[in-house]
């Protein structure tokens, strides 16, 4: 036995190691389902999954990525949220701070950015992928429309992720969308000043859309993903063979 | 290993379609197309298989989980790659008072902020996208023809219209990156350049 599989052998015997793993590893049938079933982040998959659905070309992976791309966001989010502070004095010199000072700052920075656009493009593929399948159609309309609560999430996500670096590109973005929000018949101001806090983008927006991007909706979305999640299995599994 | 117990199928499982059987499928030899066995030579193993129906699932693992790790292998390559050479833009610090020549909303809204171009803002910023988020949870209560039809050709109808609706606003949202500029006028991309950030 070589020296690396003796080590290997040593850490596998370990009672600490055996603590934290109860089978072997999986070769059969039963410990697979074992292994699928006893583990909290696995569970969520059902032990066997029909054939057509593992094919990539059904599903093209884009509700797993998109799930991917919400856990990706969640951890630079937080690493980013250690040097942040959400006023209108602050913001700014703090994200010049990230990007010149924190250890891989700028790259976490890069990341978020990256992975947040790729999610809402992700999020509205995936609904597309779903309609040209009509996997919407019954016993699935529920959850389409969970779907539909978890597309608004993610763009408002997004959306209030946008001011937060408070540049222009920030300020006027958000000013340019919400003023849309200010069209509403009737309750026009109303709904402008419950989403800005005011009549105009100012330091108490930004608090709003702090406190929301890095609380409110993440919160709610991970209700939603869970029961997402739920209901696929309980609608009986991906939908198909087409 | 009570609680571990599979509930009862009532699904009717059909055999795979022969024109759509794969790898996998290969291997998986129904039991009506197998004409004896082997008895004397199963493994404990196959015995139990045996009182099992024939049917056209895979094993979460390794099937489905291999495919998931290796798709979420390729996204963080991507996305490292994109952290490290693509830098995010940032620019001067908000100046409520400085309007910038070009403001554009974040591209998901462009769609929306192109329609307020053409439209009243009533129109555009409220009930274009009231009708297209409400409109887009009920879809599946108002497609009740052919309620079982999946395949995109026995549903052409559904198909067209959701295509003609992604298309509006793949082309609005163009539009809107590539051929707004300062004031958000009208510009050409090869004359004028981009004016467009992420
Ligand atoms: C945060 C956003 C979302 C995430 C993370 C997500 C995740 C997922 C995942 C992992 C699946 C399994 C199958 C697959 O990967 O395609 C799925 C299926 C499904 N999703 Fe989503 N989803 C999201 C948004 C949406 C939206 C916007 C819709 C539609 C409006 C939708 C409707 C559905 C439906 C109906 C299914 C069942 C599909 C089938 O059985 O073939 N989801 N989702």
């Amino acid at each position: 036995m070589s020296f690396l599989e003796r080590v290997d052998q040593t850490i596998r015997r370990s009672p600490v190691f055996r603590s934290i793993f109860r089978n072997p590893y999986p070769n059969d049938e039963r410990s697979r389902a074992y292994a699928v079933m006893n583990n909290v982040f696995l569970h969520l998959h059902p032990v066997r999954v029909r054939q057509h659905a593992v094919k990539f070309a059904y599903t093209f992976c884009l509700g797993g990525l998109s799930f991917f791309l919400f856990l990706v966001l969640t951890v630079t989010g937080v690493y980013l949220m250690f040097f942040y502070a959400p006023s209108a004095t602050q913001a700014y010199s703090d994200i010049l701070q990230i990007q010149s000072q924190v250890p891989f700052g700028l790259l976490t920075r890069n990341i978020h950015r990256w992975a947040a656009h790729l999610m809402v493009f992700f999020v509205f593929l995936h609904m597309m992928r779903v309609f040209y399948h009509g996997a919407y159609k019954p016993p699935r309309e529920f959850n389409w429309v969970v779907g539909v609560v978890l597309l608004f999430l993610t763009l408002f996500l997004s959306f209030t992720g946008y001011l937060l670096p408070w540049d222009q590109i920030a300020y006027w973005a958000i000013t340019i969308g919400s003023n849309m929000a200010g069209y509403a018949p009737l309750f026009n101001t109303p709904s402008k000043t419950l989403l800005l806090a005011g009549l105009e983008v100012s330091g108490n927006t930004l608090l709003r859309f702090y406190v929301l991007h890095i609380m409110v909706f993440p919160l709610v979305a991970a209700v939603f993903l869970a029961v997402h999640f739920w209901r696929i299995r309980k609608d009986g599994g991906i939908s198909g063979p087409l | 290993m009570t609680d571990q117990k599979a509930p009862p199928e009532h699904r009717v499982v059909l055999p795979v379609d022969p024109a759509r059987r794969t790898e996998i499928d290969k291997q998986r030899v129904p039991m009506s197309a197998r004409p004896y066995r082997l008895l004397a030579l199963v493994k404990q193993d196959a015995v139990v298989r045996v009182q099992k129906e024939p049917d056209d699932t895979v094993m979460t693992w390794p099937h489905l989980l291999s495919i998931e790790f290796l798709a979420a292998v390729f996204m963080s390559v991507f996305l490292l790659f994109m952290g490290l050479f693509v830098n995010a833009p940032l620019e001067e610090l908000a100046n409520p008072n400085v309007t910038p020549e070009v403001a554009k909303a974040p591209w998901y809204f462009l769609g929306l902020q192109e329609l307020l171009a053409y439209f009243h803002p009533t129109v555009a910023g409220a009930l274009v996208p009231l009708f297209v988020l409400v409109g887009a949870a009920m879809i599946p209560f108002v497609d009740r023809e052919n309620i079982r039809a999946n395949r995109p050709s026995d549903r052409k109808t559904a198909v067209v219209l959701f295509s003609l609706f992604c298309g509006l606003g793949l082309v609005l949202t163009f539009l809107g990156i590539f051929f707004r500029g300062p004031g958000y006028a009208f510009t050409l991309p090869w004359v004028s350049g981009f004016h467009f950030s992420l």
